[in-house]
């Protein structure tokens, strides 16, 4: 990194050399911004102030009281943030400008308020998997790395058995519990690289890469295996194969639909 | 850039109940080997329990680890300290006054000319600044004020940055001391706690006016 110069502060408190913000203006304007960025500030003013430790704490409405320490380390009871509970930056040695651990608390608060909007609006908060939204992306990509490179994947489609009637017979703070449970059970059974997520209700889908006929198989009865100590938990299953059956997202998951009703002995109209 | 999968874990695991950090060691091949979780006010085993199951679904072969955060900084000794207004004198003779306080065992000296009124005010601002203190403010002016009950001194300080204006009230015997007291009163919000503490705070940016404790008395006067 360029010798950022001085960065002091004059009697009125302002900073005159503004590479703290120009360099994090710069990092946000081209990247997605996570909460990884949160670490890169971090040492960035680290190596500025030649800092051995900082923490930036802060606060989500979701998240509660959230503290981030350089170098992704725990809090440990050497922490100089290891008591606080009010949002700050803290450095040891305490030599960074307090305009200057102003800019890096808010840029760091705006980090985790975007990562947790970008998975609030991907993901499914029930299960913490992805949402609708995201799976039709995601199917959309598939489906033309498929046509364009002949990539092979199966579209799965998953219905919950009776879980209407257990939703009424037992309340539906079971039936969401049920399908948490269902959820996770769904992430332990995919692999790196496959997609999961709940459609609506009480159904999900997936997308298995690389995957036809016995890997499908397999996912199956891993998802099966998990969800043995909960047996009132059945479900049917609707694959579409592509590029075999379609290479188009809204044909395969015709299909597949058509393939999981069939299995249900529902007739679709 | 999208969040990759340990940004996603580590999201996951902070928002498991009471975790407020969230350490993560690799290998020298770069997989996740541990993780450990800071948590306050939670019990450990539950936490643990979740935790586990989280990482087995990013890194099943990491452990996790917890570890207790510390006590509230509400609790710290250094929160039930008090200002103590325990000097404040004018020498007619040279027109300076001069502003003692304490503050957990350490004394702040500010010395200031104007007069009693205006030297006592900005003495006070010194002293409070000699301190430890990060007093962002400028004295606007001081003014007496005549009520039925007497005669008090108000003061106004601007904020250097801001368009934030303070104004403190205060009566007392003679116009340096209620001039230094009405200084604290205007100042009080920035002198709730520890000068170390507070400069973090302000270097948070939120300022004490956003920590909502304002019940606890921030100085007594002797």
């Amino acid at each position: 990194m360029a010798d950022m110069g001085s960065g002091e502060i004059d009697s009125t408190g302002q900073l005159h050399e503004p590479w703290v913000f120009l360099t994090m203006l710069d990092q946000m304007s081209t990247n997605e911004v996570n909460i990884g960025f949160i670490y890169s500030v971090l040492d960035l003013l680290a190596r500025r102030y030649r800092l051995n430790d900082a923490v930036v704490v802060l606060r989500d409405e979701a998240l509660g009281t959230q503290a981030f320490r350089l170098g992704q380390k725990s809090l440990m009871n050497d922490s100089p943030a290891n008591a606080a509970t009010v949002p700050g930056v803290f450095c040891e040695p305490d030599v960074v400008p307090y305009v200057v651990r102003d800019v890096v608390r808010n840029v760091c608060q705006l980090a985790l308020t975007l990562h947790l909007a970008r998975h609030s609006a991907d993901h499914d908060p029930l299960t913490n998997i992805a949402n609708r939204r995201h799976f039709d992306t995601a199917l959309r990509n598939a489906a033309v790395q498929s046509a364009r490179y002949g990539w092979a994947f199966t579209l799965v489609l998953i219905d919950l058995d009776g879980f209407k009637a257990v939703n009424d017979r037992l309340g539906h703070a079971v039936g969401d519990d049920m399908l948490r449970s269902f959820g996770w059970a769904l992430r332990r059974s995919v692999r790196s690289g496959d997609t999961t997520a709940r459609m609506g209700g009480d159904e999900f889908a997936i997308i298995l890469a690389n995957a036809e006929g016995t890997e499908v198989l397999a996912f199956t009865e891993r998802l099966r295996a998990l969800l043995v100590s909960l047996p009132e938990l059945d479900f049917s299953v609707g694959t579409a194969t592509s590029p075999g059956d379609s290479t188009d997202p809204a044909e395969l998951y015709r299909i597949a639909d058509a393939r999981l009703y069939e299995k249900k002995g529902i007739v679709l109209r | 850039m999208t969040a990759t999968i340990e940004e996603d874990f580590e999201l996951e695991l902070r928002s498991l109940p009471g975790v407020v950090n969230v350490g993560i060691s690799h290998l020298e091949s770069g997989e996740v080997d541990a993780v450990v979780l800071s948590i306050r006010n939670q019990d450990p085993e539950s936490v643990r329990e979740s935790a586990v199951q989280v990482a087995s679904l990013y890194f099943p072969d990491a452990s996790v680890i917890l570890e207790e955060a510390g006590a509230p900084a509400a609790v710290r000794t250094g929160y039930m300290a008090r200002i103590s207004l325990t000097v404040a004198e004018f020498n007619e003779h040279d027109g300076i006054s001069e502003v003692h306080l304490t503050y957990a065992g350490r004394t702040g000296v500010g010395r200031a000319g104007s007069g009693p009124l205006i030297g006592g005010a900005e003495a006070t601002l010194a002293a409070l600044r000699d301190l430890g203190y990060v007093i962002p403010f400028y004295l606007m002016g001081v003014t007496k004020v005549d009520t039925v009950i007497g005669c008090s001194v108000i003061v106004a300080f601007r904020s250097l940055s801001a368009d934030d204006d303070r104004m403190g009230i205060a009566r007392a015997e003679g116009d340096l001391v209620s001039s230094a007291k009405a200084t604290l009163d205007a100042l009080n919000r920035y002198v709730t706690m520890d000068p170390d503490r507070q400069r973090e705070e302000l270097g948070a940016g939120g300022g004490p006016d956003d920590r909502g404790d304002e019940a606890q008395p921030p100085y007594e006067y002797e």
